[in-house]
């Protein structure tokens, strides 16, 4: 033991309360990996609003479909990137998916990723744009037509029965999707919940209260971002629509409080020797983003709000103000319970006699910076599928009335104008 | 209408396939030829993995190390109240100063900081584990010019309970029990604060013991009283009142 190592010790000593083992004192599952549940739940949950559509011919929320689609997408291409930032060999990842591992859960990801991927997101976005892709294709010009393209297979084939394929194709896939986008989530909160040392992780309750969270933040991400995309548009917000996924909004929080309310009691019934440590981190350093934020302000104030509009009748405004702020509110809320669940597991020591304290970096790979930076890119991401594939067609937009139309009915396909990739105003 | 078997299969369907099959070919090739066979064999995998570890540079000389030249400190320690611990937790990796003593010499904790680690008072430390308040125990001084670092004793036996017990002494202290000694219901010799594990003292053992004062016929004024054979049942009376902070509201 030099001298060095012995001041390092006793300053690390201070950032803990109790008794605690050497290895426990620092967090090693640093903010990245709690962007890692939170960018898959919106995934899971953008994909689960989108299925609703198509599943239950929800014809409201038709006019956010396609943004669902892609956003889905645009958070699940950016979803790993916060496990690479975290792992010590990023560059090493492939071996992961070349050299499979069933024994291990956490090995499996990358299977569970691809096959969401591949088989269920761009399949069905690709049967749901490509008719779109061929038109669009045909009228950009080089290098665009190309990307529009490749981006079909080079397919050409737009008749009324290929259209027609396609449209029983999205059906079938979203019919696999939902189990699916289940799976991806579920498996999420199965990596915490089967921890069976982690008191705080384990519990055969976890994958399910992840997969009802997801959808929580899943479709209020799909609200926000239509309330702000539209208007950037210079169009109206198709209030129907927005009505519409505020209620499933609704609904779905109710579940996920029930859920989460369950999983607090069923622990303090069953009392185990976790148990003090526990509350005492909890009623410590998670009460503010336990109590506050995550119940609080993300879960009791934006269904107060919902509740608000459901009963008293107002105005489109004040409702359009208040979908919003809970929206947001319920982003922040659904954050928390991410960061509650990650850092909090490990901020308990498995002697159960004390507590450490999370330093998060500000610069570093694992910081707050880059953390920012991972949670804006799937905005970049979905910004640019926008501009390329414009989720939108016009004559959804002007009023509820046109609000039930499916996209790309035949009759119009050979109009090729009015779902091209329209000029720059189009596009946020 | 035609059977499934005879309709033409949609183009959508051929390209598809074509890009899995592409995809999948990949994958393939790659396994078979561009990554090395090692990679997937779980024995060698295995292998190469205690491999490493076994090269890595050992740091660490292990507990019986020291015996061969340092009997005295051995002999010392493994008779004192420092048994439990490895020379290594204080004296730091030893692995080449066994190689070679006079080249690498090991660093001894002398200083306040390092002993506090382990005797600074915490809550959450089992009962009767010895601990200070560093503050205040004869601060400034380095612990070992009073204390043995290889067989430490108290330089004196102490002669409160509270040495070793400062939880139970500090919450009695804000008790309706304050003003009852720790001997009032603890028999407690005086081996048992020489050497607290060997000799122990008593404890009370039923609920006549309460009764004596909180019973009809008890003359301690204060102690405010209870049917005996009514109060609790037949339920000890610490199954019920922390008798260190008891509550009786
Ligand atoms: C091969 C014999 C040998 C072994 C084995 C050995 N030591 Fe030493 N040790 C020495 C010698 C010789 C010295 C005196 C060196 C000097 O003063 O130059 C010494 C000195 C020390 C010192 C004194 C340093 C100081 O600042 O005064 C410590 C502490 C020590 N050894 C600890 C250990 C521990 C712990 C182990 C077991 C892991 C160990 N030694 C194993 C031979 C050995
Ligand atoms: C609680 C921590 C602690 C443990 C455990 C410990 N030592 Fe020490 N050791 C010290 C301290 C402190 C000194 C310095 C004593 C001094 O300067 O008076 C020291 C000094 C020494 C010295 C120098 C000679 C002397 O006695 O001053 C040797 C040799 C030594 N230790 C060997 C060992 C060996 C061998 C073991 C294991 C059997 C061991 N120590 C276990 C704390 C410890
Ligand atoms: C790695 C933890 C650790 C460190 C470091 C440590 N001790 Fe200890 N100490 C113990 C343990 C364990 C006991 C035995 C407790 C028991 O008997 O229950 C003990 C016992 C003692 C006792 C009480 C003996 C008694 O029961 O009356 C004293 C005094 C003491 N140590 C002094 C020191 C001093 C001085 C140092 C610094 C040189 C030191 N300790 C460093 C763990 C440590
Ligand atoms: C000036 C001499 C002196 C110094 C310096 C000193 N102590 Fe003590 N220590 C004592 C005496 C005397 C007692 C017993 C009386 C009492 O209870 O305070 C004692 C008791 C203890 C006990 C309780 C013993 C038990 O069985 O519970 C521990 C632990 C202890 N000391 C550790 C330390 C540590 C650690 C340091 C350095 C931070 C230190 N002491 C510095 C004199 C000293
Ligand atoms: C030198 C330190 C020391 C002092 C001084 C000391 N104790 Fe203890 N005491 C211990 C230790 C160590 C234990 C064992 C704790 C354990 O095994 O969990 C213990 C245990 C006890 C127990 C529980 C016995 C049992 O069987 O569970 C009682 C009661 C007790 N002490 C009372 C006292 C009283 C009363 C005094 C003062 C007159 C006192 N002690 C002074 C160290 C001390
Ligand atoms: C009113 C009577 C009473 C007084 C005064 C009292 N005790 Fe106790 N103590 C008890 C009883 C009764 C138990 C047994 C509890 C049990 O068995 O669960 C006990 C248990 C203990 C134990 C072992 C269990 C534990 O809680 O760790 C220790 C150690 C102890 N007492 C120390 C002390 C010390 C030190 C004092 C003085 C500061 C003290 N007691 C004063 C009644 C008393
Ligand atoms: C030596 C006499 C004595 C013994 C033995 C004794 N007590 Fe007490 N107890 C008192 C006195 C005196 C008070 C009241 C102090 C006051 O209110 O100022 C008291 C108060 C209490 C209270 C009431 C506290 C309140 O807030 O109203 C309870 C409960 C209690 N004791 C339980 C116990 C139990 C259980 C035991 C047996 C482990 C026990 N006592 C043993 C003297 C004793
Ligand atoms: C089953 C649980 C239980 C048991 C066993 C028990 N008590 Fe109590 N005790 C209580 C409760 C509850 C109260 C407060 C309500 C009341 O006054 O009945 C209380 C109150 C008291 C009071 C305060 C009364 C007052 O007027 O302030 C004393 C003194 C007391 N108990 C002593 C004892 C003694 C001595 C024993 C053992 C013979 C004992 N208790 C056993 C539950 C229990």
């Amino acid at each position: 033991m030099n001298e060095e190592l012995l001041h390092n010790l006793a300053d690390l000593s201070k950032q803990v309360w109790g008794y605690i083992y050497p290895n426990e004192i620092e967090v090693h599952w640093s903010i990245m990996i709690v962007l890692y549940p939170y960018l898959t739940g919106l995934v899971a949950g953008a994909f689960i609003l989108a299925s609703l559509v198509k599943v239950f011919r929800v014809k409201e929320v038709q006019p956010a479909y396609r943004l669902a689609m892609l956003t889905a997408l645009s958070f699940l291409l950016i979803a790993p990137l916060p496990l690479l930032l975290h792992l010590g060999h990023p560059e090493r990842n492939f071996e992961i998916l070349l050299t499979p591992n069933p024994s291990s859960a956490m090995a499996m990801f990358g299977f569970v990723y691809l096959w969401y991927l591949m088989v269920v997101l761009l399949l069905e976005i690709w049967f749901d744009f490509r008719r779109d892709l061929i038109v669009w294709g045909r009228a950009a010009s080089w290098p665009l037509s190309w990307f529009y393209r490749a981006a079909s297979l080079f397919s050409n084939d737009i008749s009324d029965a290929a259209v027609r394929f396609d449209k029983k194709a999205v059906q079938v896939i979203t019919v696999i999707g939902i189990p699916s986008a289940f799976l991806l989530h579920g498996y999420v909160g199965f990596i915490f919940g089967s921890i069976k040392a982690n008191p705080w992780w384990s519990s055969v309750l976890i994958p399910i209260v992840f997969l009802f969270s997801a959808i929580v933040s899943g479709i209020s991400l799909v609200l926000l971002l239509y309330m702000v995309i539209t208007p950037l548009r210079g169009k109206s917000l198709n209030m129907a629509c927005i009505d519409k996924i505020a209620s499933f909004l609704f609904y779905a929080v109710i579940v996920d409080f029930s859920l989460e309310a369950l999983d607090f009691i069923h622990r303090l019934y069953e009392s185990e020797e976790s148990i003090k440590i526990l509350s005492h981190m909890v009623t410590g350093k998670l009460f503010v983003s336990l109590f506050v934020m995550q119940v609080l302000l993300g879960m009791v104030l934006p269904l107060g709000m919902i509740v608000l509009v459901k009963t008293v009748s107002c105005s489109e405004d004040l409702r359009k103000l208040l979908y919003f702020t809970s929206a947001i509110l319920i982003q922040m809320g659904i954050f928390a319970t991410r960061w509650n669940v990650v850092i909090g597991g490990q901020l308990f020591s498995k002697s159960f006699l004390g507590l450490t304290t999370y330093k998060m970096e500000v610069l570093g790979l694992e910081g707050l910076l880059v953390a920012l930076v991972v949670l804006a890119l799937p905005l970049v991401v979905l910004a640019i599928l926008i501009k390329l594939m414009p989720p939108w067609h016009d004559e959804d937009e002007p009023g509820p009335a046109a609000a039930g139309e499916t996209p790309a009915t035949p009759a119009e396909l050979p109009a090729p104008t009015a779902s091209a990739p329209a000029p720059a105003p189009d596009v946020a | 209408m035609k059977s499934l078997l005879f309709r033409p299969v949609p183009e959508q369907i051929t390209r598809l396939s074509l890009a899995f099959a592409l995809l999948a070919s990949g994958v393939f090739l790659v396994r078979a030829h561009a990554i090395p066979q090692t990679w997937l064999d779980r024995e060698y995998h295995v292998k190469s993995t205690l491999e490493r570890e076994a090269n890595r540079p050992r740091r660490f000389a292990g507990a019986q190390a020291c015996t061969e030249c340092h009997e005295d400190q051995v002999k010392e320690k493994a008779e004192g109240n420092h048994r439990t611990l490895a020379c290594e937790t204080c004296h730091g990796a030893a692995g080449k100063h066994v190689e070679d003593p006079t080249e690498t010499k090991l660093f001894a904790p002398r200083l306040r900081d390092y002993c506090v680690l382990c005797h600074a008072y915490d809550p959450s430390r089992p009962t009767g584990f010895p601990q200070i308040n560093p503050a205040l125990h004869n601060p400034l001084k380095p612990c070992i010019e009073c204390h043995k670092p290889h067989a430490p004793v108290p330089p004196e036996t102490p002669k409160e309970c509270a040495a070793c017990h400062g939880e139970i002494e500090r919450t009695k202290a804000v008790s309706s029990h304050a003003a009852l000694a720790c001997t009032a219901c603890h028999d407690a010799p005086d081996a048992h604060k020489v050497t607290p594990r060997l000799v122990r003292p008593t404890k009370p053992q039923n609920r006549e013991f309460c009764g004596k004062c909180h019973g009809p016929k008890s003359e301690e004024k204060k102690a405010p009283r209870v049917d005996l054979a009514a109060h609790g049942e037949r339920y000890l009376c610490w199954q019920c009142h922390y008798p260190h902070l008891p509550e009786g509201k």
